[in-house]
């Protein structure tokens, strides 16, 4: 194809808008460790907006966005590499990077937002627990991020069979360390709306949908970026991509119904943190853009296009994204606001929790991360990303 | 006789219910200080924090006289009772001070229905800030 | 070796295995499968095995000895919070935070009467304490002697999984320490100095709370959670915790 042939000879001109989102993310990364050092100093306790009834908001939902696309792009490229011949196999390269910056965005939020991550480095090592979910999230991520990186370098070295074995590794160790994420919320009987087991398989899914959605958008970002035409396996396999957000959307859908009737023939507890989202302080949240934006319409516009349009499909994987995104807010938020002692005197039905200004700016370090890696991808690798194509 | 009837009924019936919602409902136009003693509850903070009596629960709507109670069972000066050393859960349980009528015939016993009374921090709490609400009402 | 020899060696094949051993081997299994399922088998197997018919345990299976619990006779609390002052005063507790506290309920007597409840509340120091099974950094455990769950203020590190896990709402974020901390029934305060009662024990004057070896049937707490003709209760029993504060009316 035409396209590939412009591959190593990216015109300079597009290196102009490749500085311009290089200097863009530098400088999220830079207001975000910012406001993350101001957090600091100030104390978290006064800097976000969590409270000792709401412990987790905001960033722990941003985190496990992050680590669920991270998940959904290194299972999903473990798929392409080891049964080859599929039709996303040209995207699996690219599917490695991204997992790996995706996973280090994610990394940069959750450092930032607890309170010590000077004491976990050493913390986990003498003093593991290995009855914690969030031990083995971390200890697994951790080494996730560590093989994808030698798998990293065995296909720049084009080393492939090491490199596909170590593929596959590293996609079992980030489902694994994906459903601990899941475990994290789900194994907490104290609060029922997150409690039981639906929650780590649903991550999965989740992770599968993100990670589909997040190769269409990187692919067509690089495109616009490299000026680049785009060639026929590349566009196929974002097909394959686009299928597979279809069936996600579908089984995400139909994963949240049930979650909702569940919830509606059980106890209070449960029925007034499925109202919250359903009618209550996040169904704004819910509906427009879990539900709206980030499951159906996305669905609907892949069905109605039959996969046809490049734009489309990149306009839905952005969609789903977004809806991911809330989708992962919506999930901390919701499990924890109905108060323990809801029925007390005094006690409100729901908690407020609205996100401090520290809070989203250490978002934005994660985005400046991503940003970061992605460019430095389309610099440095942008060949490899091809290779597969051939 | 009918007194302590009327007493007994009414005193028991509303006390504690009312005395919970008094802070809430809104003291009506006709009450008189000067025929049923002052309008605000008194909050006791010794020996222990947080315990009130209300006048308009024992005399506009128990029944009760004023000399029922002062200058025998207690000063007319509010709340000064708290400064005197007896002025405890055992000297209620022997028929001094509130325990004069709170002894389990005329009205509850003292030794039950700790809360009726006992409105705690949090009920005094809600009391001042109603208060101070009301007042910058007015 | 010579054939001779051979027969006369014992038969490694499966049919010697004892039936034990056989256990042994599954046992050795389900531990490593659990161990890579990062503790979702694991945290199934409690701290220590827990007796829940009811919610106090049968006398004689406390795991414990002493074995540190609280009965709180609800209805004589009147809250007059000097528990919770007592326990600012000797555990340096921060205005913004508690380690006890009183919450309030309202329970309806008919038309439009109601009484006033209060309800003391602290950390139950459950037999299978979820916010220990969370720590990543085991900052929080059991102590070995007493069952009462501790910090280690210099091994947190704020990830507040602890916070979300406590059905009790008993742990908060103390800036102070950068770790996050909790009621330990004064055990660093007081206890550890030969005090027998926790503060807040001995501030109350209502004797709401009572403090004390449940492992000892001698023990005023014993005593007052097997007592005939007493309905005794925990605060959320569904959540598995099995906790170690009773409460009772009488």
């Amino acid at each position: 194809m035409k396209g590939n042939s412009a591959a190593t000879t990216s015109a300079p001109s597009n290196m102009a808008a490749a500085n311009k989102l290089m200097w863009l993310s530098l400088f999220f990364i830079l207001i975000g460790v910012s406001g993350a050092v101001y957090a600091q100093m100030v104390g978290h306790h006064h800097a976000f907006a969590n409270t000792r009834e709401m412990p987790w908001g905001m960033l722990i939902g941003v985190y496990a966005y992050f680590a669920i696309i991270s998940t959904g792009l290194c299972v999903l490229a473990a798929f392409s590499h080891a049964f080859g011949g599929n039709q996303m196999a040209p995207l699996a390269n690219r599917m490695v990077w991204l997992s790996i910056i995706s996973l280090l965005g994610a990394f940069m939020v959750i450092g930032l937002e607890i309170e010590n991550p000077w004491r976990m480095p050493l913390g986990v090592i003498l003093y593991p627990n290995v009855t914690s979910n969030i031990w083995w999230m971390g200890t697994l991520y951790g080494m996730a991020v560590g093989v994808m990186f030698l798998e990293l370098l065995l296909i720049l070295t084009k080393r492939y069979k090491l490199a596909i074995f170590l593929g596959v590794i590293a996609a079992i160790t980030e489902a694994l360390a994906n459903s601990n994420l899941g475990a994290v919320f789900a194994s907490l009987q104290a609060r029922p709306f997150w409690y039981g087991s639906q929650l780590p398989v649903f991550f999965l899914a989740c992770a599968v949908l993100s990670g589909a959605a997040a190769i269409v958008i990187f692919t067509y970002f690089s495109h616009i970026l490299q000026k680049r035409p785009m060639d026929e396996h590349t566009f196929r396999g974002l097909q394959t991509a686009g299928k597979i957000m279809v069936l996600m959307t579908f089984l995400v859908t139909l994963a949240t119904l049930w979650k909702f009737i569940n919830a509606s023939v059980s106890n209070q507890e449960l029925a007034l943190a499925a109202d919250s989202l359903l009618k209550g302080p996040l169904a704004i949240n819910f509906w427009v853009f879990e539900i709206g934006i980030g499951l159906i319409l996305p669905g609907l516009l892949l069905v109605i296009t039959r996969l046809k349009s490049i734009h489309v499909l990149s306009a839905a994987a952005l969609m789903i994204l977004v809806g991911q995104f809330f989708s992962r807010f919506n999930m901390v938020v919701s499990g924890e606001i109905v108060p323990f002692d809801y029925e007390y005197v005094g006690v409100p039905q729901y908690l407020s929790y609205t996100p401090s200004i520290a809070e989203y700016l250490l978002v934005i370090a994660g985005l400046g991360v991503v940003g970061f890696g992605f460019v430095i991808g389309e610099r440095f690798f942008d060949e490899t990303f091809h290779a597969g194509s051939h | 006789m009918k007194k302590v009837f009327v007493f007994v009924v009414v005193g028991v019936v509303l006390f504690s219910g009312a005395l919970l919602f008094a802070a809430d409902k809104a003291v009506p136009e006709d009450y008189d200080e000067d025929t049923y003693g002052p309008k605000d509850p008194i909050v006791w903070e010794k020996p222990v924090k947080a315990v009130v009596f209300d006048h308009k629960v024992h005399t506009m709507e128990g029944g009760l006289e004023c000399d029922s109670c002062h200058d025998e069972l207690f000063q007319m000066e509010a709340g000064a009772a708290q400064e005197n050393d007896d002025f405890t859960m055992a000297t209620l349980y022997d028929g001094g001070y509130c325990g004069a009528c709170h002894d389990g015939s005329t009205a509850f016993a003292s030794n039950t229905r700790c809360t009726a009374c006992h409105i705690g921090v949090r009920g005094s709490d809600r009391l001042q800030g109603d208060a101070a609400a009301g007042k910058k009402a007015h | 070796m010579k054939i001779d020899d051979l027969e006369q060696m014992e038969s490694e094949d499966l049919s010697t295995l004892s039936s034990a051993e056989r256990r042994r081997f599954l046992k050795i299994g389900l531990a490593v499968t659990g161990m890579y399922l990062g503790g979702s088998i694991l945290s199934l197997i409690s701290v220590k095995n827990a007796h829940a018919a009811g919610v106090v345990p049968e006398a004689g299976t406390y795991p414990y000895n002493p074995h540190y619990s609280m009965v709180l006779r609800e209805h004589l609390c009147i809250d007059c919070e000097r528990c919770k002052e007592a326990c600012v005063k000797t555990n340096h507790v921060p205005s913004y935070g508690f380690r006890t506290t009183i919450l309030e309920k309202r329970r309806s007597l008919g038309e439009d009467k109601s009484e006033t409840i209060f309800v003391p509340v602290l950390c139950n120091h459950c037999n299978r304490p979820p916010c220990v099974r969370v720590c990543p950094t085991t900052a929080t455990w059991k102590d070995e002697k007493t069952g009462i769950v501790v910090m280690d203020p210099s091994r947190c590190i704020g990830c507040k999984t602890c916070m979300a896990a406590c059905p009790y709402n008993a742990r908060y974020f103390k800036e102070e320490t950068r770790a996050v901390d909790k009621c330990d029934f004064c055990l660093q305060s007081r206890l550890s100095k030969g005090e027998t009662n926790p503060a807040c024990v001995e501030a109350c004057p209502a004797d709401v709370r009572v403090f004390g070896n449940l492992a000892d049937p001698k023990s005023r707490v014993f005593q007052l959670v097997h007592a005939p003709d007493t309905m005794v209760w925990v605060l959320r029993p569904e959540t598995g915790a099995v906790p170690n504060v009773f409460y009772i009316n009488s």
